[in-house]
């Protein structure tokens, strides 16, 4: 235990070590002269980002949540096997090819965008409610049905809660993902940050690579920590409790 | 008030659980399901409360087919405690305990004194356990808030799959005696499973002993030990049965039909008249004296027992009833 906490520990020091001569040599050779240089223009480029995957990201969360309810209802246990394998097959097909697929249909621009990510989006959300829903303890759903709680008050009080852990970890992953694959909505002229970054790319030009892909960054992890927030806001005291139990215990 | 009538359960379409089992429960009354794992017992009352469909047959509540009452509203009137517990691990313990009054949309006051009651009744301290969560108790104290769960909104019916399981000696005996004290002081009708035949002899009004889904014997425990009616009843409760009887009656009970030698001397050992007859075969053996004194509860003598008066007894008990 302690032998494993120094390992971890020595490893967050040099994480943070090779992020501080990171961020050193980029100030040096002005790298990220592109933000303070255009701010307007940045900020132009990091809203059209964060709308995007603000718009793309809720819908799937509206969708996946409902969608992997009325799946794990017993009346639909049959289509859940269909309906994922559907979905997987999306992600599997490259997201580019999907992308181009709805430039395709939607022609080019920030909507296209949003469909793409929002169907990338999807599947960790609904894998996640799904899974969540699965492990609920069947002696609970037992105890609860035995004591006259409806369908409802059942999935309200005893399934979601107790999913709800795994819920969240489906939209964190979802969309810390979002906010990476954000960027390719530059090549379907969707804006954001990866405009600054395929610049940099074409032109070998580390300065507007960086300056697209340092705050691209940054963006995923406030995105992330955010997540965790409303995860300890939101998840109860007991699972979270029950949780940290288990994983000190191993 | 509850009648199984012809009721079979059959799993999947080949695993008969249940089969042909009849037998009535009069309302107030206290009856054990009994039998080896696997007899079934566990579906018959899940049978009850609908939460397994009745494969033939019917469960009568109150002169109505079960399967014809809403139940959510049924269910809701029968306290059921589940074989292992399965408290809610988001809820506190409070909010485990107070699910049902909760739905059911009592009042602050009244679910805050209930909580207290039922919390001192199966010995937690309410104000310590109030906020914890279910994973931070004991099996047994899991265990326990089971029962205070089901007893909540003080259902009229009650149906409990082995609530005493996993508790030791001195809870179990402490929980048992507290439930009859209440099912003395509220007469609900509970349907008690139990894998125990020292429970099932101390709580029932009625024994039901089960085998491969059928119903074997049902009766008092009296007759279950004293007038066992299949080969399996006998092996069932042990050899030992004529001395489990014992429990069942006090010296009081004896003394209805034996009169006692009135003559007593200060010397010997006393029992009072309401101890067991099987405490006081105990007490008798462990002196070296034949004679024991009875007194009665204001400690006045009543007379002196001897071994051959409580065989007596027991021959005439085992001559009654039965057949
Ligand atoms: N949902 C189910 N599907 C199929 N078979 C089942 C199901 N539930 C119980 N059974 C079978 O029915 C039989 C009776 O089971 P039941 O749970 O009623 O026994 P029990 O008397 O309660 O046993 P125990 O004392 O071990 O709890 C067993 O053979 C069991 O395997
Ligand atoms: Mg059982």
């Amino acid at each position: 235990m302690s032998k494993n906490k120094t390992i971890a520990f020595t490893v967050k020091i040099l994480f943070w070590i090779a992020i501080i001569v990171f961020f050193i040599w980029i100030f040096k050779n002005d790298l990220l002269i592109h933000v303070y240089q255009e701010p307007s223009r940045f900020l132009n480029l990091l809203t059209q980002h964060i709308i995007i995957v603000l718009i793309s990201g809720s819908i799937a969360i509206l969708t996946a949540i409902p969608l992997g309810i009325i799946l794990t209802r017993t009346k639909f246990r049959k289509w859940e096997w269909l309906l994922v394998n559907i979905v997987n097959l999306g992600q599997t097909i490259p997201s580019l090819a999907v992308l181009a697929l709805i430039m395709g249909i939607l022609g080019i621009g920030m909507k296209s965008a949003i469909v793409g990510l929002f169907l990338f989006s999807l599947l960790p959300i609904l894998q996640n409610t799904i899974a969540g829903i699965h492990s609920v303890d069947e002696k609970t759903l037992d105890a609860a049905k035995g004591m006259g709680l409806t369908p409802l008050q059942i999935l309200w009080k005893v399934e979601l809660p107790q999913a709800s852990y795994s819920i969240f970890a489906g939209i964190r992953t979802s969309l810390v993902i979002n906010v990476g694959t954000a960027a390719l909505a530059y090549l379907i002229g969707g804006g954001g940050l990866g405009v600054w970054i395929f610049t940099g790319i074409q032109l070998f030009d580390n300065a507007f690579l960086l300056s697209g892909a340092v705050p691209l960054t940054i963006l995923a992890l406030l995105v992330d920590y955010l997540c965790k927030g409303l995860e300890f806001l939101i998840v109860p005291k007991g699972i979270r409790l029950a949780k940290q139990s288990v994983t000190n215990n191993n | 008030m509850i009648k199984f009538q012809n009721v079979s359960k059959t799993y999947n379409g080949n695993v008969k659980a249940v089969k042909d089992v009849s037998f009535n429960i009069e309302a107030g009354e206290f009856v054990i399901l009994i039998g080896p794992s696997g007899c079934g017992k566990t579906s018959l009352l899940r049978m009850v409360n609908q939460l397994e469909t009745i494969t033939e047959g019917d469960i009568v509540l109150n002169g109505k087919s079960v399967r014809d009452f809403n139940k959510i509203e049924m269910r809701r009137k029968m306290g059921y405690v589940i074989q292992s517990n399965g408290l809610f691990p988001n809820m506190t313990i409070e909010d485990n305990v107070m699910i049902v009054p909760n739905l059911l949309g009592w009042d602050k006051v009244k679910k805050r004194q209930r909580y207290q009651y039922l919390m001192d009744l199966i010995g937690l301290n309410p104000d310590e356990y109030k906020k914890r969560y279910p994973h931070q108790l004991s099996g047994g104290q899991q265990q326990r808030i089971g029962v205070a769960r089901a007893l909540a909104a003080d259902p009229p019916i009650m149906l409990m799959d082995e609530p005493f399981g996993a508790l030791d000696p001195i809870i179990r005996t402490r929980l048992q005696d507290e439930f009859l004290q209440i099912q003395r002081e509220v007469q609900k009708t509970i349907l008690f499973v139990s894998h125990d035949i020292d429970e099932a002899v101390k709580m029932g009004d009625k024994i039901a002993l089960m085998r491969h889904g059928e119903l074997i014997q049902y009766d008092t425990p009296a007759n279950i030990l004293l007038h066992p009616r299949h080969e399996f009843v006998s092996e069932f409760v042990g050899e030992d049965r004529v001395l489990k009887s014992m429990s069942l009656y006090t010296v009081k009970d004896l003394l209805e039909s034996i009169t006692l030698d009135t003559n007593v001397s200060s010397t010997q050992q006393t029992v009072h008249e309401q101890t067991t007859l099987r405490n006081a075969l105990s007490v008798l053996l462990s002196t070296n004296s034949q004679k024991i004194k009875v007194v009665d509860i204001e400690e006045r003598p009543i007379g002196t027992l001897t071994i051959d008066q409580i065989e007596q007894f027991l021959q005439l008990k085992a001559g009654q009833k039965g057949a």
